[in-house]
């Protein structure tokens, strides 16, 4: 007997049914559509988060304290006291995969113009580090050598300060005060950011940026920087990179502890760590979902062949071999589950752009994703089948025929 | 031709061992027309199952076309149900939910018959028993008497060496069973071997040959000088 003769038998049975064969792959209609939705979701956020990340500038070192442990009630000189303005230059010289460096030491002050006033989270640091995060000047200068060389008292304003502080206003030129403790220090807008809204924990916007040179002689008086934001030549290289800051800091301190250097690859590695375990952890719960299914469609083959037990003694008295009946059944339960696998694709595609559009993140359904629930609900078919399948096939004829 | 020598069959039930043939000898020729007649528990329908290789001898030897069934794997016993033998049972064994042509072409899906030749008989098979019309129907919309034409032209279409008829008016009234009866006998003239096992001696009438079972035994066989004609009965 032709495989396609008995496919044919075997559809016609199930439209005969169309009510239980639908039923029955309604397990596997929601087990496909939630894992095609899960993967696609997790996949999407997986992407927006690293998108994000890159947003932060491509190939970042973070150069930063390592343990700040003290005693007393001060945090330890030797904790703290590591990193000179100068080091960035002695950095680059002597590390060939950087591609750039600058230091930055963070601080906050209150922001007043004319009857205006703003708390303001302070970033001091050098043009390099605009370079490295691709923060472009909306209107105005950037820092000069001369700014940094004389810690000029100039500032370049984060957009939502700007519009907070002046509105319409414009504020090049204009001088406005930052309040550090009892002093007050005049500074001159010499410039303004584009927004670049809010990435990750970070938003420039709101930020005020200063010479690192001013802040440190004049703002706080102090001799080292908070630390440095490095650039690699290329995501290749930037474990290398790494491991040449951290040799330099080495042959300096003989400790690594004391320095912490992050790439962003590790960062962005673990963001996808993140994203992968969630992805174990929902699509094994979508899996259950799937071999609940299974044994749906088991339970309904199983009530399927006693229900059908004359007409499989039927067909033995007419010469169907053991085999032929096997695979009726079977092809049946894999039409169900394939069917329902399809069905479940469709429905999961729908959930999983509904849910991308309202998250914003990009929609993503992978062939991979779509061949693994296609594959499984096929596996689930067969598996979940040949148990009836093979009671069917060994029935005796004489008992089947006389079945009522 | 089929030959039982000394068949029985032996079933266990339990503790209680039934022996439902006890060495049974009958030979059927080619374009014969036997009935086989016994009242209920004579063994009529286990030795119906051994004729038609759906069930296998506990002791003896049954040859259909020199082939002895005894040696036969279950796969070998459907491959000859399905060339040599043609079932017409009682209860007409349709598959409802295909169409009566879709019915009659099973044993030759079975045999692998390709599907332009399979229509080709099986409108054919219905053309001999009366129904090319009704070939698209179902079984549920046609009546009893046609319902077993259309298994008779199951029975027929893979060309059988015998067509083994199992009480086929036992489910029908006296007029159409007179009807079947005429087919079967039309059939017999165009040189088909027919076993008809029934419990009516109306039925039995018709044919050739009766064999007679009582408690597993043959009681007795003779040939019947006259058959009875469909229509000539009263």
């Amino acid at each position: 007997m032709l495989i396609i003769d008995i496919i044919r038998v075997a559809l016609k049975s199930l439209a005969g049914n169309r009510l239980r064969s639908f039923l029955s792959m309604l397990g596997i209609i929601i087990g496909v559509a939630a894992v095609i939705a899960v993967v696609a979701i997790s996949s999407g956020a997986e992407q927006q988060i690293l998108d994000s990340l890159n947003n932060l500038g491509t190939n970042m070192i973070t150069i930063s304290h390592g343990m700040t442990r003290g005693t007393g009630g001060r945090i330890s000189q030797s904790t703290t006291d590591l990193f000179t303005y100068e080091m960035a230059d002695q950095i680059k010289a002597l590390c060939p995969d950087l591609n750039n460096i600058a230091p930055y030491v963070d601080g906050s002050g209150l922001l007043v113009y004319n009857d205006t006033n703003v708390q303001g989270r302070v970033r001091a640091t050098t043009p390099e580090f605009f370079e490295m995060v691709d923060l472009d000047l909306a209107q105005g200068r950037m820092f000069s050598e001369a700014d940094l060389e004389e810690s000029r008292l100039v500032v370049i304003l984060g957009s939502e300060v700007a519009t907070d502080l002046f509105g319409e206003t414009n504020p090049i030129g204009q001088e406005i005060k930052i309040t550090r403790g009892n002093y007050k220090f005049s500074l001159n807008v010499i410039g303004v950011f584009e927004s670049k809204g809010q990435v990750m924990f970070t938003n420039y916007d709101s930020q005020v940026f200063l010479p690192v040179t001013t802040w440190m002689n004049r703002l706080q008086s102090i001799k080292y920087v908070n630390g440095f934001s490095a650039q690699a030549r290329s995501n290749e290289v930037a474990e290398i990179a790494v491991a040449q800051v951290e040799y330099f800091f080495y042959q300096r301190y003989k400790d690594l502890d004391k320095v912490n250097v992050t790439s962003q690859t590790e960062m962005l590695s673990m963001a996808s760590d993140f994203a992968n375990t969630f992805k174990i952890l929902l699509g094994g719960i979508a899996s259950i979902a799937l071999l609940v299914g299974g044994i749906g469609i088991m339970n309904i083959t199983l009530v399927s062949v006693t229900e059908r037990t004359r007409e499989i003694g039927i067909r033995k008295a007419l010469g169907a071999k053991r085999r032929v009946i096997l695979f009726q059944f079977l092809i049946e339960s894999c039409t169900v589950s394939l069917f329902g696998g399809l069905l479940g694709l469709g429905f999961g595609t729908v959930v999983a752009m509904l849910v991308s559009h309202l998250g914003g993140w990009p929609f993503q359904v992978t062939a991979f994703s779509v061949a693994i629930a296609m594959g499984f609900s096929m596996m689930i078919g067969l598996f979940f089948g040949i148990y009836p399948a093979s009671r069917a096939a060994r029935l005796d004829p004489v008992d089947a025929l006389s079945y009522e | 031709m089929i030959q039982l020598q000394d068949v029985s069959k032996i079933y266990q039930m339990g503790q209680v061992t039934v022996e439902a043939l006890k060495g049974v000898s009958v030979t059927v020729e080619k374009g014969d027309f036997v009935a086989i007649m016994g009242p209920s528990g004579s063994g009529k329908s286990t030795m119906m199952n051994i004729i038609g290789c759906l069930d296998r001898p506990s002791k003896g030897m049954y040859k259909i076309n020199g082939t002895n069934v005894e040696k036969l794997s279950d796969n070998q016993l459907a491959e000859l149900r399905n060339k040599e033998i043609g079932f017409v049972f009682q209860q007409f064994h349709l598959l409802p939910r295909i169409s009566l042509a879709q019915n009659v072409e099973l044993p030759l899906i079975y045999a692998g018959v390709s599907s332009k030749e399979r229509h080709h008989r099986a409108q054919e098979a219905l053309e001999l028993v009366g129904l090319s019309d009704r070939a698209h129907h179902k079984s549920n919309e046609i009546s009893g008497g046609q319902r077993q034409r259309a298994a008779i032209a199951r029975a027929l279409i893979n060309k059988p060496s015998i067509i083994l008829a199992d009480e086929p008016t036992g489910n029908l009234d006296t007029k159409t069973g007179e009807m079947i009866m005429s087919l079967l006998i039309d059939l017999n003239n165009l040189g088909n071997t027919i076993v008809l096992v029934t419990h009516d001696p109306e039925i039995a009438a018709y044919a050739k040959r009766v064999v007679r079972l009582r408690d597993g035994l043959i009681n007795s066989d003779e040939v019947n000088p006259v058959p009875r004609v469909v229509g000539g009965g009263e």
